[in-house]
């Protein structure tokens, strides 16, 4: 190992990652992914990495990196790897939440009416393809230009760039740089929310822990209305993260890269192959604002249309987008020194704190909002980023709950029929393509988001601000 | 060019002279011999004032040589500056007991004094550092409840500022779009992202960093009107509900 790995728990959490640990060296355990633990170590002897290797709370078992997994790695150094690993498969996947001036007292006699609205404009699941009709030309350019493009088409206020991370584009995307095979694959699916854990949700407003900093994000009191949305790149990212571990795979012969694992896939940053994944995969990132984008225009219309109001006179705006599996060239302080690094940030949301030059103007006095989305039927939270999450995690936390059980335990173990029944006894509507899935994403199969939030408020790494509670979700 | 030499001499118009336009070149020459240097006499002026005449250059070459000018009469924009330098001298030599007076530090002291006057402004006669100006801004300030602050002139600067945004006429016609509504948000409470261990300069940075957020919102604020204003032109936001497709 070059630096320590640390993860962050509490009691409860702790149990799960050990059950975790043990449970993979009984003798006998064939296939899946090792334990996070093991993960994060493995990721900490990666050539270049500085600080620590760290896990968050929601930390568990992934592709080569554990999801909920952040690593920096030294720009100046020549040794230093970018890894497809430490990004994941679905590229700049993220949470989005609008805000609007309606109670759940407006919303509830309608909210069957404005779930399945919200159903009929945002197209789900494995296949579904959007209602945004796009060219391969219009996409060439969306992969460059990310939320410009859906600014100059249209499909978003002015605000909405502002409110989001990196301004909802990365400049060093190179479409050139993107396979025929995924441009193919996400042309379609622009606008579609995909399967999986992603989701649209109504939610309202169901604890205020920071009056000041809420009242920044224009929430006002409890029962208010917002609509999350929490998606990614959907086909496009995972072709584009696909291809480039097939290149790197020759890269890491060629340049002599070891690492303990074949699945942490990585090259040199500076290499053609780092470079090439760099470009595509600020491509793929831009791809998702412009997903998120579309989404947020088929909420606004879904909401005007049940209401008979301008999404404007519904105050629609968007509060903050964050994105929770992207690898981004930032300036921190090691040691007394101003370094530039490329962090990865896996299944973990960026956090910075108050007065960071890269956060909104609006945000300055608070700190970055850090939107983290529950499992279907829980909470989701909004943090606010910290000065000590800055110093020890590089300015990153959490990003949802988790996962306890995996996909597949989760089929065996729970019935879907129970869980959506469960589901209408909280009083949430819920719309879903393919309710023979529903089970994976169950409350059940995660941990509890509630224990990874206050245990990133107590660690201090993000400060809490803001509990939603789900009236309605949209589902795959 | 020349313009703080054209304005010292006073010649008309110093902003729109340009050395390299012939005609208002040779004016100049011709104004200057006129005006201030005075070297012929006035009946031998003739050749040097035929300004549309063909063979100009003849005579405003013997003119640079009975001055002695030593520089080259075809580098004309050093040869203007020469010329101009004498007749700055001359002028001095004219009024030394006029000029005598402005040594570097008075000028300063005038400058620090007051604001810049302009000729024409009325406000001119006024004394800003009598009593009376004093107090006047001093009463206008507590009436507008502006903090009050040793020099007056900074409290007449913020009293102008709120004026301009608070109490313009637009402001007063439609107070709810101009004036920014929010509640107040208690920055003596928040973290001010770094720590001087002084009280008061912990709460000066916090003032400064309050300031810095208020320019970059104008700003942002420019940006999303651009942004608003290009939109006008280029958005068409489309859907075709029959592209749609759910997903297994």
């Amino acid at each position: 190992m070059n630096v320590e790995g640390i993860f962050y728990v509490n009691d409860h959490l702790e149990k799960l990652m050990f059950e975790e640990l043990r449970n993979s060296c009984r003798p006998g355990s064939v296939g899946g992914f090792l334990p996070g633990m093991k993960q994060i170590a493995n990721v900490a002897a990666l050539p270049g990495i500085v600080g620590k290797s760290v896990g968050l709370p929601d930390v568990h078992s992934g592709y080569g990196f554990a999801i909920g997994n952040m690593a920096a790695f030294d720009m100046d150094n020549p040794q230093a790897v970018v890894s497809p690993g430490g990004v994941g498969f679905d590229i700049n996947c993220g949470v989005r939440l609008l805000r609007t001036n309606l109670t759940e007292a407006d919303v509830t006699p309608i909210k069957e009416r404005l779930a399945q609205s919200m159903f009929d404009h945002i197209p789900v699941g494995v296949g579904s393809k959007g209602i945004i009709p796009m060219t391969a030309r219009d996409l060439e350019e969306a992969l460059e230009m990310g939320m410009d493009w859906s600014l100059r088409e249209g499909y978003i206020w002015a605000e909405d760039k502002e409110h989001c991370e990196e301004y909802g584009r990365m400049a060093q995307a190179d479409p050139a740089k993107v396979s025929m095979r995924a441009k193919k694959r996400g042309l379609p699916q622009l606008g579609t929310l995909g399967a999986g854990n992603h989701y649209a949700e109504i939610q309202v407003v169901d604890e205020i822990y920071d009056k000041w900093a809420a009242s920044k994000m224009g929430i006002e009191e409890k029962g208010q209305v917002c609509v999350m949305i929490h998606s990614g790149s959907r086909g496009f990212g995972h072709q584009v993260a696909t291809d480039a571990l097939v290149a790197m795979e020759k890269a890491m012969k060629r340049d002599e890269i070891e690492t303990n694992d074949r699945q942490l896939a990585c090259a040199r940053i500076k290499s053609e192959e780092g470079q090439n994944y760099l470009k595509s995969m600020a491509a793929a990132a831009n791809f998702a604002w412009v997903n998120r984008s579309s989404m947020t225009f088929l909420s606004r219309q879904a909401f005007a249309k049940q209401f008979q109001m301008s999404p404007d006179d519904l105050d629609m705006h968007v509060i903050y987008d964050v994105s929770h599996n992207i690898a981004k060239i930032e300036q921190h302080w090691i040691d007394g020194k101003l370094r530039t690094l490329l962090v990865h940030r896996k299944g973990s949301t960026r956090a910075f704190p108050p007065h960071h030059p890269l956060i909104p103007v609006d945000y300055q006095l608070t700190g970055q909002p850090v939107l983290i989305g529950g499992t279907m039927g829980t909470c989701s939270y909004v943090l606010t980023g910290t000065e000590q999450g800055m110093t020890e995690t590089f300015g990153s936390t959490c990003h949802g709950a988790g996962r306890a059980l995996s996909r597949a335990k989760s089929r065996r173990n729970l019935d879907y029929a129970d869980v959506l029944v469960k589901l209408q006894e909280q009083g949430i509507s819920i719309r879903v393509a393919s309710p023979k899935l529903v089970m994976e994403e169950a409350p059940e199969s995660y941990k509890n988001v509630t224990d990874v939030v206050d245990t990133c408020h107590a660690a201090g790494i993000s400060k809490k601000c803001i509990k939603l509670r789900p009236i309605a979700v949209i589902k795959g | 060019m020349f313009r703080r030499k054209l304005t010292a001499l006073d010649y008309m118009n110093p902003d729109n002279f340009h050395v390299n336009d012939e005609k208002s070149f040779r004016d100049l020459v011709v104004w200057l011999e006129d005006q201030k240097i005075r070297h012929y006499k006035i009946e031998d002026r003739g050749a040097l004032k035929a300004v549309e005449e063909k063979d100009w250059a003849t005579g405003y070459r013997r003119y640079l040589g009975s001055l002695n000018c030593p520089i080259n009469p075809n580098e004309r924009a050093a040869v203007l500056d020469w010329l101009l330098g004498l007749a700055v001298r001359f002028e001095y030599g004219d009024n030394v007991d006029t000029y005598k007076s402005e040594t570097a530090e008075n000028v300063r002291n005038r400058q620090m004094s007051g604001p810049k006057m302009v000729n024409t402004n009325p406000l001119d006669a006024l004394d800003f550092q009598s009593p009376e100006f004093r107090d006047g801004v001093n009463r206008l300030a507590s009436q507008l409840g502006v903090t009050q602050h040793p020099d007056h002139l900074v409290t007449l600067k913020a009293i102008s500022k709120l004026i301009t945004s608070r109490l313009s006429a637009e402001a007063m016609q439609n107070p709810g779009e101009v004036i920014h509504q929010g509640k107040a948000f208690p920055i003596f409470e928040a973290d001010l992202g770094f720590e001087t261990g002084d009280p008061v300069l912990n709460n000066a940075g916090k003032a400064l960093r309050l300031m810095y957020i208020h320019d970059l919102r104008n700003l942002q604020t420019r940006i999303n009107e651009s942004i608003v204003a290009v939109q006008t032109i280029t958005a068409n936001p489309k859907t075709d509900t029959k592209l749609g497709k759910v997903g297994r």
